[in-house]
């Protein structure tokens, strides 16, 4: 080893003079803090370079953001209570095109699960018939139902019901129903619940069990 | 202090995350997971990710893309469970970064499908000026449009990319004039002949002969002759004004929002056909652009057009990632020269010559053939460039002394302390704190050479060298530093005077509703006088430094590029 330093006096292993140290000079002190935050610069930064092509970068840059946020790919967050209402809001708000994925090129398990709205009959049901797992029932529900409620006390199959709604999606281009919240089996069942009406709360798909609740018009439900 | 990345670039990964085997919710990960390659992301590069996304797309989308880009790959439910946001936000989320190539999918074992970030892609955002405004300098306005278009929508199919270029078109133009949309889909065409828009790629289509259930995720596909293949469309049309009822400023807020409606009810001839920027081809074109204007500084203009011209020639039989083009005979480039340019064989011939003996080397003679063979060495080029930019730095930094030291080092590879002060012949006391101040900000490193086995440090070399990959990448991860410095006082200033802002925006509003409902001068004077001139004063002042500091995001951009492509060259030949 290095052996020991000379009875107790600091002696560097290498030579302190290719350092640019003379020997036995004061070393300068231990810096014991992190550099400051904006350290001084000794020399001033080049100008930026200007010219035509750079303006209308810049102004391309700073349309682009503007653009950037009034499309449908900007998700806002929910925004926080204004303290005032403001008269001119109204004339500030910016009305977003929908987009629709092509659900043709993404994984499936991308498509939103879907909670009908009363107002829309034709709500979109995804590609049921292949999937299977992660649609809720609770959509096929709500829809026979209101199915069934427009067409009064129809005779019709499900079956039917079901093709003929199959048909009609596939003609169909857009749908509203692209933001309707994640539907949580138990938020559904509560709201299904809220709802007047005499039909079921529960609905099984073929080949289930079928409870033995059914009411009147019931009859048709059972393949 | 952030590590820069290891020489290679790839680690290992070494340290437990959230998806190793074992660890919470990611327990179905498989083995061999543990010993994927994932090339790290410092923390300045995800900070800057971070900021664009959020710029861009929002927070949501800005934190499920943070996460995927720290994390890596991982499957949607565990992305939903780690970031604590709801599903459907996550779907969505992930819908629009795929849509804009930011991130992509790919299918496991047991149909799990994991989303993987695209870190590199993200910072490409910052570039989107550059890729417009060259289009428009080689397109003009159309060109600039469809390239804005694609790179504002991620992807589009070309019968809309056409509509809705020609439906903006046709804004700007006189009354009565309406863009064609068969001009517009000539740029198209000349666009993709270009490569600079190219076909992503698509959903194979299938027989429906297969019984099983459908394919969690779709593989998409596409093989290099179709690449560039435009579609046989036959769009007839002309642009559509938007008419004056629709403008929201007037009138009353729409009850309804409005949908694509009529126009959708039409069958798309090129459904499914999706179009995006090939940004490599982009780059081809600045690395290029590059190389000449660094001709045309070193020497002259007529050197940068024969350049030019060489450059122009390899663009089709080069690939762009090659260390140096296709040789060309000098009558070749003789002929290729552009119509005006009135140099005689032998003129350019001298040229070549210069240009092929020039210590930089950024051409090349390879052969006698043909009055000489001749290549541009892209590689060379590159380091040449990068180079130069690290002496540009440490001369604006330190001052000329210590741009001259580190020219110096740079030229003879290995110098000792000794040999620095006397070939730079700066005192000594001052030629070394210069090269502390270097070695500390990692522009120089230290080599060691033991002149005996145990490494004893009196009896070891020490010389100082310049690693230009190494300093390439400190320099680019100090860039990266700088531009979310930027970005982040740029969102400072403008919170600073929110107030201001919005009140401005209130009163243009509300100027701009009067005016269409016809007020007086007298009226707009009114509501104009209710921002006060020391106010007008402070809202110039804020938009002069917000468009300084939009005018240096850019421009760093640029130093981005010519280091990124240096680093990229280097390592494919490694």
């Amino acid at each position: 080893m290095a052996g020991n330093k000379g009875r107790g006096r600091a002696a560097y292993t290498f030579n302190i003079e290719a350092v640019g140290f003379s020997r036995g000079e004061k070393l300068p002190d231990v810096v014991l803090k992190p550099p400051p935050l904006f350290p001084d610069t000794d020399y001033k930064p080049v100008p930026l370079r200007t010219g035509e092509g750079e303006d209308y970068m810049l102004a391309l840059k700073q349309e682009l953001r503007e653009t950037m946020k009034r499309m449908p790919y900007f998700m806002e967050t929910p925004e926080e209570k204004q303290d005032i209402e403001r008269y001119s809001k109204r004339y500030m708000k910016v009305y977003k095109e929908e987009w629709i994925p092509d659900w043709r090129r993404l994984p499936r398990e991308m498509m939103p699960t879907k909670k009908c709205k009363k107002a829309g009959p034709k709500s979109k049901k995804a590609k049921v018939t292949g999937q299977g797992t992660s649609l809720t029932n609770p959509a096929d529900v709500l829809k026979k139902i209101e199915e069934l409620e427009k067409r009064g006390d129809g005779e019709k199959s499900d079956e039917e019901n079901e093709e003929k709604e199959g048909s009609k999606e596939k003609s169909k281009e857009g749908d509203d129903d692209e933001e309707d919240d994640a539907a949580e089996q138990e938020e559904y069942d509560e709201e299904e619940q809220e709802e007047e009406n005499d039909y079921i709360n529960s609905y099984f798909e073929d080949g289930d069990d079928f409870g033995a609740d059914s009411d009147d018009n019931m009859d048709e439900a059972t393949y | 202090m952030e590590q820069p990345r290891g020489k290679t670039g790839w680690t290992e990964v070494t340290e437990p995350g959230p998806g190793r085997p074992g660890f919470g919710a990611s327990d179905r990960r498989p083995r061999a997971a543990a010993l994927r390659l994932l090339s790290t992301m410092t923390q300045a590069e995800i900070k800057l990710c971070s900021l664009l996304l959020q710029e861009h797309f929002g927070e949501i989308v800005e934190k499920i893309g943070v996460h995927l880009i720290r994390t890596g790959s991982q499957p949607l439910r565990v992305i939903a469970h780690d970031t604590g946001t709801s599903l459907d936000q996550v779907k969505k989320a992930l819908c629009v970064l795929i849509q804009h190539n930011l991130v992509i999918y790919q299918v496991h074992k047991r149909g799990v499908v994991e989303y993987e970030a695209q870190c590199s892609r993200v910072l490409r955002m910052l570039r989107y000026p550059r890729y417009i405004y060259t289009a428009k300098t080689l397109y003009s306005d159309t060109g600039e449009l469809i390239v804005e278009e694609l790179l504002l929508n991620g992807k589009m199919t070309m019968s809309a990319v056409v509509k809705k270029v020609a439906d903006r078109l046709t804004e700007t133009m006189e009354d009565g004039k309406t863009m064609d949309y068969a001009e517009v889909s000539n740029t198209f065409v000349r666009l993709a002949d270009t490569h600079f828009v190219q076909r992503c790629p698509f959903v194979p289509a299938t027989e429906n002969s297969d019984p099983g259930p459908p394919p969690p995720a779709p593989t998409l596909v596409i093989n290099e002759k179709d690449m560039y293949l435009v579609p046989k469309l036959s769009l007839i049309g002309k642009g559509k004004r938007r008419r004056s009822s629709d403008e929201d400023a007037t009138g009353e807020p729409k009850a309804k929002r409005p949908k694509h409606t009529a126009d959708n009810k039409e069958p798309i001839p090129d459904d499914g056909i999706y179009w995006q920027a090939n940004l490599d081809r982009f780059h081809q074109h600045f690395r290029d652009q590059g190389i000449v204007s660094a001709v045309a500084n070193r020497m002259d203009q007529t050197s940068s057009e024969i350049v030019r011209t060489m450059l122009r020639m390899s663009e089709i039989t080069t690939p762009s990632n090659a260390p140096f083009t296709q040789p060309l005979s000098s009558n070749e480039i003789f002929r290729s020269l552009p119509v005006g340019y009135n140099i005689s064989k032998q003129v350019l011939d001298q040229y070549l010559t210069l240009l092929a003996d020039d210590p930089l080397e950024f051409v090349g003679k390879s052969g006698d053939s043909g009055g000489g063979m001749y290549v541009i060495n892209l590689h060379k080029a590159l380091g040449s460039l990068a180079t130069a930019t690290l002496e540009s730095v440490v001369q604006e930094r330190f001052g000329s002394r210590c741009a001259r030291i580190f020219r110096l080092v740079l030229q003879k590879k290995h110098l000792e302390q000794k040999q620095v002060e006397d070939f730079a012949m700066i005192p000594a006391k001052e030629a070394k704190d210069m090269l502390y101040k270097m070695l500390s900000e990692n522009f120089i490193s230290l080599q060691e050479i033991p002149k005996t086995p145990d490494h004893a440090p009196s009896r070891t070399f020490y010389l100082y060298t310049v690693n230009i990959l190494s300093a390439a990448r400190m320099l680019l991860h100090r860039c990266y530093k700088s531009i979310a410095n930027l970005i982040e006082r740029r969102q400072f200033e403008t919170k600073e005077n929110k107030r201001l802002l919005e009140k401005s925006q209130r009163v243009e509003a509300i100027i701009a509703s009067m005016q269409a409902t016809g007020a007086e001068e007298a009226q707009l004077q009114e509501i104009e006088e209710m921002i006060t001139a020391p106010e007008r004063q402070q809202l110039e002042t804020l938009k002069r430094n917000v468009n300084k500091l939009d005018a240096s995001e850019i421009q760093v951009d640029e130093t981005i590029f010519l280091l990124e492509s240096y680093i990229e060259s280097t390592m494919k030949r490694q």
